[in-house]
Formats: structure tokens, sequence, C-alpha cells
């Protein structure tokens, strides 16, 4: 009996060890959930706070003078704004999904930012047709989710002044969790030569919340 | 040195014994994937219930309801001709192609029609509706396994939307209960739908529908891809459809 209860002892001292090489084996994060931006205003924890925004991004002069009319804004005819502004937007709340071979980002208003497939099991493709969304293919860096993201059409704006991108954008996001994964660590930077001084990167934070995506129909403004 | 106290080896005997019984249950069935409604050949023998659902929920309306249909303009008051929501009863039953991700908490369906049919969330943690329910197009979803299938339970859903593409309306009442299912070596996911609503039809009918998985991606869609299909329908001439469209009938 008593090397029985010695056995058992052991056993169970050497569960931390086994669930750190667990840990280890396993060290990319779950971001299943549900995520909503902070305000600008805040300052989380380690003064990490909202920097950036898309209406800053410098264009070349060339850009800057075709600059479209607001009121031609795909967002006032409820038409998709792409994945640069959308992550931008205030309160924007959007749900995380990942799967076999894939992280699908999906937005509860649906009508400007539909949804995103991050391809986790493959590389850009060769061939394809230029897509609102354009083409992303992820992969982890330790605990940082790296997508990049091209092949985008050029029906977005890169932000609600009328600024125009080409199909040359590229955008990389560096995404990860933060303060005990009550919170997502988001920066992207926006490349396109065609458009663009230099590149731009932008960061946001998103609160990891309890509530449900419920359907958000968009009405057009006009 | 090791040093554990009697009551905390009781209970990490009783969790570990917890676990064994956990682990003993199947784990739910894993059918992520692609998926995209079969028809004629590709059903591969199997025979969808109810395949014209045009006769069949017509014959099920009641009088009111069939004087609103008569009534309700199917080009003008179609929500989807102007890439609106127009419910889960259309689109997924004539043509559906969705992504199936299943999860702990819930499964997720998205259509490749996601501007109009949307999502669907078919929630695994919770085992009653809420109590208060805001109407959607898609309505609350519950499910649980029963063995190898899944049985969903749909309330909650506004009265937006159509039975069906011919203008059937229904109420709030609708009720919607499904079995879904693997069939085919996997090939295919089975659904068996009951639908009824006790202030639109006369009585309950049912159908069954065959999505067979697809090697390929499911690509980008979105409704609105031509922004000028939007001016065109801002067409002043168009302007009191359009408002008609989007009024609460």
């Amino acid at each position: 009996m008593d090397l029985l209860f010695a056995l058992f002892c052991a056993a169970l001292c050497a569960l931390p060890a086994f669930a750190q090489s667990e840990h280890a084996a396993a060290s990319t994060p779950d971001l299943t959930g549900v995520y909503q931006a902070i305000p600008n205003d805040t300052t989380l924890t380690g003064v990490r706070k909202n920097q950036g925004s898309p209406s800053e991004i410098p264009l070349l002069p060339g850009a800057a003078q075709q600059m479209k009319d607001p009121k031609e804004d795909p967002l006032r005819m409820c038409a998709p704004v792409g994945p640069f502004r959308m992550m931008a937007r205030d309160q924007v709340k959007f749900e995380l999904v990942p799967a076999a071979g894939m992280i699908v980002m999906l937005f509860e208003d649906l009508s400007h930012g539909v949804m995103r497939t991050i391809h986790m099991n493959r590389g850009h493709l060769d061939k394809m047709e230029p897509l609102w969304f354009g083409d992303s293919v992820g992969k982890w860096e330790g605990d940082t989710l790296v997508v990049d993201t091209t092949g985008f059409n050029e029906k977005t704006w890169l932000n609600e002044r009328g600024a125009q991108h080409s199909d040359a954008l590229h955008l990389v996001e560096r995404i990860r969790p933060v303060l005990s994964g009550r919170y997502l660590e988001y920066k992207v930077t926006a490349d396109d030569s065609k458009v663009l001084t230099k590149p731009y990167t932008y960061t946001r934070y998103y609160e990891k919340v309890k509530t449900e995506i419920t359907d958000d129909v968009c009405e057009d403004e006009e | 040195m090791c040093r554990i106290a009697p009551p905390f080896i009781a209970a990490v005997w009783a969790a570990s014994l917890l676990t064994a019984a956990a682990a003993d249950q199947p784990a739910p069935p894993d059918w992520t994937g692609h998926y995209k409604i079969a028809n004629g050949k590709d059903l591969a023998g199997f025979k969808p219930v109810s395949p014209n659902l045009n006769q069949v929920v017509p014959a099920h309306l009641q009088p009111w309801a069939l004087t609103k249909m008569e009534a309700t303009d199917g080009v003008a008051d179609d929500p989807g001709a102007i890439c609106q929501p127009i419910g889960i009863f259309r689109y997924p039953l004539l043509a559906g192609e969705f992504e199936w991700l299943p999860g702990k908490d819930k499964i997720t369906m998205i259509y490749w029609e996601i501007n109009t049919a949307g999502v669907r969330r078919i929630y695994l943690n919770r085992k009653e509706h809420p109590k208060t329910l805001l109407p959607t197009f898609n309505g609350d979803s519950i499910g649980h396994w029963e063995g190898d299938t899944l049985v969903v339970d749909t309330i909650g859903f506004n009265d937006k939307s159509w039975l069906h593409t011919d203008r059937e309306p229904h109420t709030e009442e609708t009720h919607l209960m499904e079995r879904i299912r693997q069939v085919g070596n996997g090939a295919f996911i089975e659904v068996q739908g009951v639908v009824e609503d006790r202030q639109a039809l006369t009585s309950a009918y049912a159908y069954s529908r065959y999505y067979r998985k697809q090697d390929a991606e499911m690509q980008e869609n979105v409704c609105n891809d031509d922004i000028r299909m939007w001016k065109y329908w801002k067409n002043e001439h168009l302007r009191p459809q359009i408002v008609r469209s989007h009024e609460v009938k």
C-alpha cells in the first residue's frame, strides 16, 4: 500500500513537468473568440494603446491628387471596405474561428467586413482573380500570428477621405494575445509602391468579449 | 520532496476518474470542410424529400399567407435583389454552399452567399433558447449530438424572409428542427428539416437536402460586387420599390 502511495505521489509531482512539456509542444495560442476594438483614448497596462490611423497614410503626390469623392465611399453603399480600413473602425467587433488549415475572421458588421479566410496550410496562389479581401496566408512566429495578404482588387479605399490603392497593395498583419489573453494586439503594415511614399503601420487593441456575434444588417445611407 | 495533503489526493483522484470517463465518450464527429448542394447525378442515388419546395410550401400556407404571397412583388419586394439578407430558407435549400467549421461550443456555418444568407451559429453549449430573443433573419440555433446526428432546434426568426424563393411568408412563430448527419462514407452532409409555423402554415412540412464535400476552397463572394449596381437601384424610378422592400411586412 505504501509503495502504491509513493508511486501515486511521484506521478502527481511529475504532473507540472508533463503539463509544461505539453504547453511547449502546443505553444501557438488559441485565438478562438469574439473581440471588440478598445476606444482610441484608452490605455491598457504596459502603455498599450491604439496608434496611427488609415487617415494618416502617406500618399504619393499623384495618388493624393486622385482621391475620390467621400460621397462615393463604398461604406455608404453597404459594400466591403477591405481589411485595412475595417480593422481600424471604431468598436469593430469580429470573431476568430480556427479550423483545420485555416483561421476564419467573421465580422459582426457583415456588409462592410464580411469575412476573411487566413490559409495556414499553403502559400499564395500563383494565379488568382483580384479579390475584395485578397489572398491571406498565415504562419505562427512564437505566439504571433503573421498574416500576409496580396491579390486585392482596386474597389476598396485606404481611408474615408477617398485614398485609393492599387493591385500592388500588400498587407502584413501581426496578431498576438496580450495581457493573459484578455486582449489582442494587432499591427498592420500596408505597402503599395504605386500609391504610398513608404509602408505605413497602425496598431489596434481588441478586448476579448463574452457576447455572441449578432446579425448586423447595413442600411445604405444615401 | 513531495508533500500532498490527503484531501487533495482524493480530489485529484476523483478528477482523474472524471477525465477518464470523459475520454471514454466518443468525440463529436468533425465534418470540417466546404460543402455544396448536390443535384441530379451528383446525388449518387440519394433522394431528397420535397425536392420542389416551390410547390410544397404554398400548399401548406394559411389563406392570409397565400393572399400576402400573391400581393408581394417578386422582384421589387425581394431584399436579395439589393443584397439584403433573405434568411436561411431560400438559398441554402436551393443552391446552398457553405463552410462547416466545428468548435467546442458551437458549429459555424458560413454560406457562400454570405451577404444574403449570412452565417449560422449552432450553439452546443446552451440547452435552451434565451428567454428573450430579438428576432433575426437566421434565428437562434441550439444543437446537441444524438450519436452521429446533430439535432438542431431554431426559433427566433423575424418575419422578413420568405420560406422559399417565391414570396412565401412566415411569422416570428416559425420553428425549424433539423437532423444533420454525414452519409455516403463522409462524402455528403444530409440535412433533414421540419418547418412549422402555427400562424402561417396549416401543418408542418418536411424536406431533406444533400451537400457534397468539395476538394476546392470556398471562394470569396461579395453580393454587390459591382458598386454601380447600387447606383442603378438608387435610380429615382426604383426608389419607391426599394423603400417598400425595406419596410417590415
